[in-house]
């Protein structure tokens, strides 16, 4: 009984964080109808930075812990008016949640070069020494805990119900042009809700910092468990947040004590998936969903990518001579290690971009797919002897079925919903990866996976394997453009930018779009096991959710929807960290950075800034003028 | 009825106690070239939308060419022949003028995407010959010189015409264009009108909400008159010209 009511205590001082992020997600969402994934974050900055000021500068706790709060604050505002606030109103809302992503990435590069990546935690503000009541141990830390999370909850929910500023912001939430029309400064107001959840999310990082271990990455757990809390409660609602967060937290810890951590995770994530499926507003939704379509029709195309007719040519084959010659000048070592590399995650980012640049649909779980073929084709080829050619087959197979189940959630959902939920698929691998010990190897990774041979051929050498990898992305990038300039590439785009002219015109729309997700998924899954067999070792980091992340990041910035853009961005985030050493420490900040930047002000990416240049350098302006003439 | 490309019985839809349509009852003629027109707010493109299904209808029959389409799926009802336009021109962003045309053609390219992953002679012939029939309804109506260029930088006027193209392409049997004339100048309105005749004389039943009076007196067949949701007149150019209830309702004080 005791152990019981110790879980649950535990629960409930886990769950307090989940509250208040979910309360964070809730203020943000509602003010601009974003989920702000960067939330998580600014926990861990708060924490840290009071580390820093306490543990490693002696400041007196309260004083630190004030002055961490405002310095995390003052920093979430200047992002907030760098990024997020200009941002709002000019990008889709699914594509700002990619934006707040790219933000979350920024923030844990920020931290890993700040604070590196080792573990901290602080001492409790008074004593270690825990109370114990009829037998229950309590840290002193959880009267703090329970104490600050009240007054922050109890202080947000008078701000925003019983004060004008409340008002302006719920009237922000409500209709954002009207609310403009009645003089509310909406800009600021978007501000002010980002900069509050930072506010808070900072205090409460602080709070749970004692009884937490908190490393530059923690922010992603923070997010993905206060997203699921107000995913349950329900995003609109104030009262749902607070409730989705504390019944998370018991919920979580009741089944990590009584089952395992594994089964905890997977209980979230299904709980989540369920949740989507069954009450799309959460358990304590109300009001009407906002309009959140497939990234459609605010995204304004500054430009159409294409290198045309001979210029193509010659830009093709000029890159696969390139391709063809490298290894002739990079004999072995780093470099060559980097290529093969690049071209193994560019067959990933080739399936995301045909899912996201073409179909339109946000996946953040590309990497689950890498992590199913990684581990199918490794676990039948070490423990099995099974060949890895039919390893690798088998791997597709297992995630072109797993995509297709999870389609049956994806398909009924728009928008957010559907990013949330690849999300959740992508978290829910992880857990198994790192969860089944026995299978997978967990943590510390398979080894022992052999080469990848095809009958008596074997790849053994980086030269075979970087020539292998180039063969298969020269026959991959051929037969996608080749489905891409064709009608199945129209329908594409046709559902991307507008669903309901395309039923219109006969479209079948969710065909389309799971056929897009099952390409995704096979490639991913293709990229995963070469991941695997070209390391001949697999962990759970290499495929985890992280990496989904940064091959968004690599799409963005290479340039979506042109197929060959995307190899520019994985080329730059996989070669600059091996031929400029110290740059690996700030990998992930320029990840997060770039993702941001690309999004913001240069939305066709790097290629497809640099291909229209030379087109129209290359072709006079002779067409230009000629169409003006056309029309009387 | 048989001879009739649509025919709609009872029909109504009511938006929170609003009756946007209330029991219209109408009769489409195979190969005809019907107008609907009536004030704003007076339901026209709400009938639109009940006949694709985009909105759902409250009661009454439609049939199309005999068969009853009430709660089709807008996709199957495409797939059926029955093919529309919007008010606001929706080309899609992303494509040139070619791509949107071509995107109309989607129901009759029948090549799967497979066959031309593999780069297959076949599958690019089928794309072939589509394109030149793209080009030369885009040539038609004096949209060739904006081939390659981005749909959406293209002159309002030339969008909603694009639009009429990428809906020709899809070889309705039934048309519907929802204000193709809005935002045309009148050199432009005259082609569109040219357009129309071609179309309803190649065999293709047309029926178009519109405004522009000229437009509808000079190349309807039939005009129907709706007012508050209800048809309050229905008849030839000349008849309805000449109707007391037409001039009182929609022509007003302009007459």
């Amino acid at each position: 009984m005791n152990l019981a009511i110790q879980i649950v205590i535990g629960g409930l001082l886990q769950g307090a964080v989940f509250a208040v992020i979910a309360l964070g997600f809730s203020l943000v969402f509602r003010v601009t109808g974003v989920l702000n994934l960067s939330q998580g974050a600014f926990c861990v900055v708060g924490a840290l930075v009071m580390y820093t000021l306490q543990v490693a500068w002696g400041w007196p706790t309260p004083v630190a812990a004030v002055a961490a709060s405002l310095a995390t604050t003052a920093f979430g505002i200047a992002l907030g008016m760098l990024f997020f606030v200009p941002a709002v109103p000019r990008l889709p809302t699914s594509s700002m949640l990619i934006l707040t992503a790219g933000l979350l990435t920024l923030l844990q590069g920020v931290l890993l070069i700040g604070w590196s990546s080792q573990p901290y935690a602080l001492p409790p503000f008074s004593g270690e020494a825990p109370v114990v009541l009829g037998g229950v141990r309590v840290p002193t830390q959880g009267f703090w805990i329970a104490g600050i999370t009240i007054v922050v909850i109890l202080s947000m929910w008078f701000l925003v119900q019983r004060t004008t500023l409340g008002t302006a912001l719920r009237a922000c939430a409500e209709n954002r042009v009207a609310a403009r029309l009645m003089g509310i400064d909406v800009p600021r107001m978007t501000l002010l809700s980002f900069a509050l959840a930072v506010l808070i999310a900072a205090i409460s990082g602080i709070a749970v910092a004692p009884i937490t271990s908190l490393e530059f990455d923690t922010g992603g757990f923070f997010t993905n468990f206060g997203f699921i809390a107000v995913a349950i409660g329900g995003l609109n609602s104030f009262l749902g947040s607070v409730a989705g967060g504390v019944f998370l937290g018991v919920a979580e810890q009741l089944a990590a004590g009584y089952v395992s951590s594994l089964f905890a995770n997977a209980l979230a994530l299904g709980l989540l998936l369920v949740v989507l499926l069954w009450r799309p507003n959460g358990l304590f939704g109300g009001g009407a969903p906002r309009r959140t379509d497939v990234r459609d029709e605010q995204r304004i195309y500054h430009a159409i990518v294409r290198v045309e007719g001979r210029g193509g040519l010659v830009f093709a084959l000029g890159l696969a001579a390139i391709a063809l010659a490298l290894p002739l000048v990079f004999t072995g070592g780093g470099i060559l290690s980097s290529l093969v590399i690049t071209g193994i995650l560019y067959i990933s980012v080739l399936g995301l971009d045909v899912l996201m640049g073409y179909a339109g649909q946000v996946s953040l779980g590309q990497a689950g797919f890498m992590a199913i073929g990684g581990y199918t084709a490794a676990i039948l080829a070490v423990n099995y002897g099974v060949s890895p050619l039919w390893g690798t087959l088998a791997g597709m197979a297992l995630s072109v079925i797993s995509a297709w189940a999870l389609s049956f959630v994806t398909l009924r959902l728009r928008g957010h919903y559907l990013a949330l939920a690849t999300l959740a698929f992508g978290l829910l691998i992880d857990s198994l990866t790192v969860g089944m010990v026995d299978t997978t190897g967990g943590p510390s990774g398979l080894a022992g996976i052999p080469a990848f041979s095809v009958g008596s051929m074997t790849f053994a050498s980086p030269v075979d394997m970087y020539y292998l990898v180039v063969g298969i992305v020269v026959v991959l990038v051929l037969a996608l453009h080749g489905a891409m300039r064709s009608d199945f590439g129209r329908a594409l785009k046709a559902v991307r930018t507008d669903q309901t002219a395309a039923t219109a015109l006969g479209v079948n729309v969710v065909r389309h779009k799971l056929a897009a997700f099952l390409i995704s998924a096979a490639l991913g899954s293709l990229s995963g096991s070469l991941y695997a067999f070209y390391f001949h070792f697999l962990s759970p980091e290499m495929v985890a959710t992280p990496r989904s992340f940064e091959m968004i990041s690599m799409l963005v910035a290479g340039g979506e929807g042109t197929l060959v853009g995307s190899l520019f961005g994985v080329a730059l985030l996989t070669m600059l960290p091996t031929i400029f050493q110290p740059f690996a420490l700030y990998k992930t900040l320029a990840e997060g950075l770039l993702l941001v930047l690309c999004f913001m002000w240069l939305p066709e990416g790097m290629f497809g800034f640099a291909a229209v240049r030379l087109s129209r350098w290359l072709r006079p302006r002779a067409a230009a003028p000629a169409a003006e003439k056309a029309l009387p | 009825m048989s001879d009739a490309a649509l025919a709609i019985a009872g029909l109504s839809k009511s938006f929170g106690g609003v009756m946007a349509i209330s029991d219209v009852s109408l009769s489409v003629p195979s190969g005809s070239l019907t107008a609907v027109i009536g004030p704003n707010g007076a339901g026209k493109t709400t009938l639109f939308n009940l006949v694709t299904n985009l909105y759902p209808a409250d009661r009454g029959e439609i049939l199309f060419q005999g068969r009853s389409i009430r709660g089709r799926s807008p996709g199957a009802i495409a797939r059926l022949g029955l093919v529309r336009t919007f008010q606001s021109a929706r080309i899609f962003p992303g494509m040139t003028a070619q791509e949107n045309a071509l995107a109309g053609a989607h129901m009759h390219l029948q090549a799967p995407a497979w066959k031309h992953m593999l780069w297959l002679k076949s599958a690019r012939r089928e794309e072939r010959v589509l394109a030149a029939k793209a080009d030369a309804l885009l040539e038609l109506v004096g949209l060739k010189p904006f081939r390659d260029m981005a749909a959406t930088d293209l002159p309002m006027g030339a969008q909603k015409l694009l639009e009429v193209v990428r809906a020709l392409m899809a070889e309705p049997r039934l048309l519907l264009l929802d204000e193709p004339a809005a935002g045309l100048n009148d050199a432009e309105t005259a082609e569109l009108a040219e357009l129309l005749r071609a179309v309803r004389d190649s065999g293709v039943t047309v029926i178009v909400v519109e405004h522009n009076m000229s437009l509808v007196m000079g190349v309807a067949d039939q005009v129907i008159v709706l007012d508050a949701g209800s048809i309050v007149a229905a008849g030839s150019p000349r008849q309805i010209q000449q109707d007391k209830r037409v001039i009182a309702a929609y022509v007003g004080a302009e007459a």
